[in-house]
C-alpha cells in the first residue's frame, strides 16, 4: 500500500468518513435533521468532485491489483453519488411528516453507496463480494425504515431473506470459480479461463459455478424469474427508499456484472450468452405484462423497473452475442451504461413525484391519488408526464435515446440478439399503456373532492430539478447526449481492452 | 435563395409560441387563443414565402439546412424540401391556423394547455415533412403522438380515453418497429461503408444505396407497417373511427387533414425509395389491401348513423386511393396520390369543420335526428353541399382530379384494379348524397325544431375557417397543374428508384 493508492481510492474513503461523521454529528446534535442533510448534500458534491479529480484515463491498479481506478470506475462512482444526492434531496418531504429521522437514513444510504463504489472498481472476487454485501445490508435496513409500518417490515424481511439467500448462492458460485481457477484475482481468472479449450464442454465444477453466479446476480438485478422479492419490497418501503432501491442496487448489480461476467468470465461468454438472451426476453415481457394490471403506482413502477432491467440486459446480450472483438461488443456495453444513466434519473424522478404527493401522511400511492393532478398541481403533473414519457421511450427524452441505443447495439450484434430488439420495442409499446394510464388520471380525470394542495419543500424541488433537467438534457441537448455517449464509450473501451488482453 | 434558415423557422415558430403561451396568465384564455393564432399565422406566411422562392423542376432538395447532431453516429439535423414536401408543408400550415381559429368557440376549458398542445403538434407535423435525416424524421413522427393523445384524451367526447389509448398504442407499435428498421438501416449502411457512421442516417445517402434484398424485405415491412397504421390501410384502420368520433372538431381536422398524410408521405419518401426491391415485391399485396380499403370504407360509410363516423370511414376509402396510386409505380398514379393527399386534407378537413358547426348547435351528430337544414341555415347547407360534392369527386372540384389520375395510372398498369376502384365512385355518391339528403332536405326534424333559435347559421368566424378551403377546392379543381408541376421531378425520382427492379405487369 502506498500513499498514491490512498489518493486513488479517496472518494470511497471520503464517503465512508462522511457517513461516520453524520452519525457523530447526530449524537452531538440530536433532532437536528438539517445538519445531517446539509452535511450529506455538501459531502456528496465534494465526493463527486473528488471522483472527477482522481479519475484516470488509463486503468490504475492499486492494493496489489485488488482494486482498479479506470474510466468505468469513475463513470459509475459519479452515477452512484448522483443517485444518492437525488435520494437525499427527495427524502425529507416524505420522512419528516412520518417522524422518521434523516440522520440514520443518510448514514445508512451512504454506507450502501460506498458498497456500490467498492463494486465499481473491484478487481478481486472477494472484494466484489464484500462490496455486494456492503451494498445490500444497508438496503435491507432502508426497506424496513418505517418500522411501525407492517408493510415496510414485511417488504424488508422478504428482501432480506431472498437477498441473503441469493448472496449465499452467489458466494458459492465464487467459491467454485476460485476452486477451478485457483485464484480470486479477476485478471488471473480471465487468463486461466482463456486457456480452456472453448470447443469442448466446460468442466462440471465451472459450469456449476457459472450457474450459481448467474442465479445470484439475476436475483440482485431482479431478472425474471428471480424477481419475486421486488414488488413487495418496493411497495412496502418508504417511497424515497423505493426510488433508491429501484436504481442504486440495480445499477450496482450491473456494475458487478461488468466486472465479473464481462471481465472475468469473458473467455467463456459463449456459455452464458444464451441464458442472458432468454432472461432479457422474459424479464422485459413479464415485467411489462404484470405492470399492466397494477392499480398502485409504486407497485406499477416496481414491475416496470423489472422491465427496464430487461432493456438494460439487452445491452448485455448485445455484448455477449456479438463476435469477439467486433464493434457490436462495445456498442452493447455502451448501451448498458447509457441506459443505466438515463434510467437512474427518469426513475428517480418518477418516484420523487410519488414521494411529493405522499408528503401528507396517509396519502397512498394508489392511482386515484393522481386524479386531477393536472389541475391541483400542474408542475408536478407536467414533470411526472415527462418522466413517464421518458420511461416509455418517447423522443426527445433521455429514455428514448437509451432505448434507441440498446436496440441499435442489439441490431448490430445480429443473430438471436436482433430478435431481442424487436421484443424490446414491442414491450415499449405495451408499456406505453400503463405509463399513459397515469397521465390519463392526471389530466383527464377530475380531482376528488377531498384533495388538498400538494406541498413541496425546497430540497424536493432541487431533486426534481436535477432529475428533470437530466431527463431533458440527455435527450435534447446534443453536447450532453454526446458527452454521456463519449463517457460511456471510454468506460466500455477500458473493459474491452482488458478483456482482449486476457 | 437567402441564408435565412427558413425551414427551421417554419418548424419551430409554433414551439416558440407554445413556450410563450406557457407563461401567459392562466385567467386570460383569450390571450392564449390569439397568441396561438398569430404564431400559426406567422408559420403559415413563412411557408407561403417558400412558394415563389422554390425552383420548380430543380433536382434534389431545396432550402437545405445541415448541422451535426450526434456525430458519433452520424446523426444530423438536416432539413430540406422537394415538391412533395412543399405541398404538404403548406397544407399543414394552412390547416393548422384554420383549426386553431375553429377552436376559439368550442374549446372553453383549459385553453392554454390546448393551444400549447396544438402548437407542439404543428411542430411535429411540419418537422416530419422537412426532415432529411431518418433519426430526426422518427423523432418528429413520434412527437406528433403526444399532443394528439392529449387533445383527444382531454378535450374529446365521452369515450375519449379508450379512443386515445387505442390511437397511441396502434401508432406506437408500428413506429417502434420502424425505429428498429431505421437503426438497422443505419447499421447496415455503416457496415458496408467500412464501419464509418457518417451519413448512416442521411436520407440522401441512404436513398439509392441498394441494400441487400433480404434486408430490404424486413426493413420495408417495418416501415410499411408504421405507415399503414397511420394512413390507415385496411386492416389497420380500426383506431381511426374511434379517434375521430371522440376527438374535438379541430383534432379531427388535423387528424384527417395532416396526420393520415404522414403515412402516405412516409411511403413515398422512405419506404419505397429506400427499399425499392422489397417495394416491388410487396406491391401486389398492398394494391389488394388498398382496393379492399377503397370499397370497404365506402360500404361501411354507407351504413353509419353518425356524421363524424361517416366522414371517418370515407377517409379510409379516400386514402386507399393514395396507397393504390403510390404502389402502381406510374407517373400519373403517383402524382395523383400526392394530389389526392392534399385534396383529401382540404376537403375532409372542411367536412369535419362542417360537422363541428352543427354539433356546436345541437350537441348531436346522429344523421337520423337531422333533417330539413336547408330552410333554417341555408349558407351552412350550401357549404356542406359544396364539400359533399367535392368529396364524391365532382369534376371541376379538386376531389375529382386526384382520384381520376390514380385510376388513370392504375388502368395503365393493371386495368382490373382500376375497374374495381372505379366502382367506388358509385358508392361514394351513394353514401354522401344519401347523407346530404337526410340532413338537409325535407321537413325540419322534431329534434332540430326543439333546438329552436339556437339553430343559427354559420358565424363569421366559422365562415372565415371554411372560405379558404372553398377557395382551395375550386382552385385545385380547376388548376391542378399548380401542384402537379411541383411533383414531376420528385415522382420521377421515385419511379427511377423502383424501375431498378422489375415493374409489375408490364
Amino acid at each position: 500500500m502506498t500513499e498514491t493508492d490512498l489518493v486513488a481510492i479517496s472518494p470511497l474513503i471520503f464517503v465512508i468518513a462522511l457517513a461516520m461523521l453524520i452519525i457523530v454529528a447526530d449524537i452531538i446534535w440530536p433532532d437536528r435533521d438539517d445538519i445531517s442533510t446539509g452535511l450529506t448534500v455538501a459531502g456528496l458534491l465534494v465526493g463527486a468532485g473528488l471522483t472527477v479529480l482522481v479519475a484516470q484515463s488509463e486503468a490504475r491498479e492499486i492494493f496489489a491489483g485488488a482494486y482498479v481506478v479506470d474510466p468505468l470506475t469513475s463513470f459509475l462512482d459519479v452515477l452512484f453519488l448522483a443517485i444518492a444526492l437525488v435520494t437525499v434531496l427527495v427524502a425529507p418531504d416524505y420522512l419528516r411528516p412520518r417522524g422518521l429521522p434523516m440522520a440514520e437514513f443518510t448514514a445508512t444510504l451512504l454506507f450502501a453507496i460506498s458498497g456500490a463504489m467498492l463494486i465499481s472498481g473491484s478487481r478481486d472476487l472477494l472484494v466484489l463480494f464484500l462490496g455486494l454485501e456492503l451494498l445490500v445490508l444497508p438496503g435491507y435496513m432502508l426497506a424496513g425504515y418505517a418500522k411501525r409500518d407492517g408493510y415496510s417490515t414485511e417488504g424488508a424481511i422478504k428482501y432480506f431473506l431472498l437477498g441473503s439467500f441469493s448472496s449465499a448462492i452467489f458466494l458459492f458460485g465464487l467459491a467454485l470459480t476460485w476452486g477451478f481457477t485457483g485464484t480470486t484475482r479477476i485478471r488471473e481468472v480471465a487468463a486461466s479461463l482463456a486457456q480452456l479449450d472453448t470447443a469442448s464442454a466446460l468442466a462440471p465444477a465451472l459450469l456449476m459455478g457459472l450457474a450459481l453466479l448467474t442465479t445470484g446476480v439475476a436475483f440482485k438485478i431482479a431478472a425474471v424469474p428471480f424477481h419475486y422479492w421486488t414488488p413487495d419490497a418496493y411497495q412496502g418501503s418508504p417511497t424515497p427508499v423505493t426510488g433508491y432501491l429501484s436504481v442504486g442496487p440495480k445499477v450496482a448489480a450491473f456494475a458487478l456484472i461488468l466486472r465479473l461476467f464481462v471481465e472475468a468470465l469473458a473467455p467463456i461468454k459463449a456459455d452464458w450468452t444464451p441464458v442472458v438472451i432468454v432472461l432479457a426476453a422474459i424479464t422485459m415481457t413479464l415485467g411489462n405484462l404484470v405492470a399492466l394490471t397494477q392499480d398502485n403506482v409504486k407497485r406499477m413502477l416496481a414491475y416496470s423497473s423489472i422491465a427496464h432491467t430487461g432493456y438494460i440486459m439487452v445491452g448485455l446480450a448485445a455484448y455477449a452475442g456479438a463476435p469477439v472483438g467486433s464493434e457490436a461488443e462495445r456498442a452493447g456495453l455502451e448501451g448498458l451504461l447509457f441506459y443505466s444513466v438515463a434510467y437512474a434519473f427518469m426513475n428517480l424522478g418518477a418516484f420523487a413525484i410519488v414521494s411529493a404527493l405522499q408528503h401528507r401522511r396517509g396519502v397512498t400511492s394508489q392511482i386515484e391519488t393522481f386524479a386531477g393532478l393536472g389541475r391541483r398541481a400542474p408542475w408536478a403533473a407536467i414533470l411526472m408526464t415527462l418522466f413517464l414519457l421518458s420511461l416509455t421511450g418517447i423522443p426527445p427524452t433521455a429514455g428514448f435515446f437509451a432505448k434507441a441505443y440498446v436496440v441499435l447495439a442489439a441490431v448490430q450484434a445480429g443473430g438471436w440478439v436482433s430478435v431481442l430488439a424487436v421484443i424490446a420495442v414491442l414491450n415499449a409499446a405495451a408499456a406505453a399503456f400503463y405509463y399513459l394510464r397515469v397521465v390519463v388520471f392526471m389530466f383527464m380525470r377530475d380531482p376528488p373532492e377531498t384533495a388538498r394542495p400538494v406541498l413541496t419543500g425546497t430540497m424536493m424541488r432541487a431533486g426534481l430539478a436535477i432529475t428533470a433537467v437530466m431527463t431533458i438534457f440527455i435527450g435534447l441537448v446534443p453536447p450532453v447526449t454526446s458527452g454521456v455517449i463519449e463517457f460511456a464509450r471510454v468506460a466500455a473501451e477500458v473493459l474491452l481492452v482488458r478483456t482482449a488482453g486476457g | 435563395m437567402t441564408n435565412l434558415p427558413i425551414l427551421t423557422l417554419i418548424t419551430f415558430v409554433p414551439l416558440a409560441g407554445a413556450l410563450l403561451i406557457a407563461f401567459l396568465p392562466r385567467g386570460r384564455p383569450d390571450l392564449a387563443r390569439w397568441a396561438a393564432l398569430i404564431t400559426s399565422l406567422v408559420s403559415f406566411v413563412l411557408s407561403l414565402l417558400l412558394l415563389p422562392a422554390f425552383e420548380v423542376g430543380a433536382p434534389g432538395f431545396q432550402f437545405k439546412e445541415q448541422a451535426d447532431w450526434i456525430p458519433a453516429f452520424g446523426i444530423q439535423y438536416k432539413l430540406g424540401i422537394d415538391g412533395i414536401s412543399l405541398a404538404l408543408v403548406v397544407l399543414t400550415t394552412t390547416l393548422s391556423w384554420i383549426s386553431i381559429l375553429a377552436s376559439f368557440g368550442p374549446i372553453k376549458d383549459r385553453v392554454k394547455e390546448y393551444m400549447i398542445s396544438f402548437l407542439i403538434l404543428e411542430v411535429g407535423m411540419i418537422g416530419v415533412f422537412v426532415a432529411l435525416d431518418t433519426f430526426l424524421f422518427y423523432i418528429f413522427f413520434e412527437i406528433v403522438l403526444v399532443p394528439m393523445y392529449l387533445i383527444i384524451g382531454i378535450w374529446g367526447g365521452a369515450n375519449r380515453i379508450y379512443a386515445t389509448l387505442k390511437f397511441v398504442l396502434y401508432t406506437l407499435i408500428g413506429s417502434l418497429l420502424m425505429l428498429v428498421a431505421i437503426l438497422a438501416t443505419a447499421f447496415s449502411f455503416q457496415a458496408l461503408n467500412g464501419g464509418n457512421w457518417a451519413g448512416a442516417f442521411d436520407y440522401e445517402q441512404l436513398r439509392g444505396f441498394g441494400f441487400d434484398p433480404g434486408f430490404q424485405a424486413f426493413a420495408f415491412l417495418a416501415f410499411a407497417l408504421a405507415f399503414a397504421i397511420k394512413v390507415p390501410m385496411f386492416p389497420f384502420h380500426t383506431w381511426l373511427p374511434d379517434a375521430h368520433v371522440e376527438a374535438p372538431t379541430a383534432g379531427s381536422v388535423i387528424l384527417a387533414g395532416v396526420l393520415l398524410k404522414l403515412g402516405g408521405y412516409g411511403f413515398i419518401r422512405y419506404a419505397v425509395p429506400l427499399f425499392p426491391d422489397a417495394a416491388v415485391t410487396f406491391a401486389p399485396a398492398i394494391i389488394v389491401l388498398s382496393l379492399i380499403a377503397i370499397i370497404y370504407g365506402a360500404i361501411v360509410a354507407l351504413v353509419q348513423p353518425d356524421l363524424k363516423k361517416l366522414v371517418a370511414y370515407s377517409s379510409v376509402s379516400h386514402m386507399g386511393f393514395v396507397t393504390l396510386g403510390i404502389f402502381v409505380f406510374q407517373q400519373q398514379g403517383l402524382e395523383g396520390a400526392v394530389l389526392q393527399m392534399v385534396n383529401h386534407g382540404v376537403i375532409t378537413g372542411a367536412l369535419f369543420l362542417c360537422v363541428g358547426v352543427i354539433y356546436e348547435r345541437t350537441h348531436d351528430r346522429t344523421i337520423a335526428r337531422m333533417g330539413g337544414l336547408a330552410a333554417p341555415v341555408p349558407v351552412y347547407a350550401a357549404l356542406l353541399g359544396f364539400f359533399m360534392l367535392a368529396s364524391l369527386g365532382l369534376p371541376g372540384l379538386s376531389g375529382f382530379v386526384g382520384e381520376f389520375l390514380v385510376v388513370l395510372g392504375t388502368f395503365d398498369v393493371m386495368p382490373g384494379a382500376a375497374f374495381v376502384a372505379m366502382l367506388v365512385v358509385v358508392l361514394s355518391a351513394a353514401y354522401l348524397m344519401w347523407m346530404f339528403q337526410r340532413v338537409v332536405f325535407g321537413e325540419l326534424s322534431d329534434f332540430l325544431r326543439g333546438i329552436g333559435h339556437h339553430l343559427t347559421d354559420v358565424t363569421p368566424v366559422e365562415l372565415l375557417t371554411l372560405t379558404p378551403l372553398v377557395a382551395l377546392t375550386l382552385l385545385l379543381g380547376v388548376f391542378p397543374g399548380l401542384i402537379l408541376e411541383l411533383l414531376h421531378g420528385p415522382v420521377n425520382d421515385v419511379i427511377a428508384a423502383v424501375s431498378g427492379g422489375t415493374v409489375i405487369a408490364r
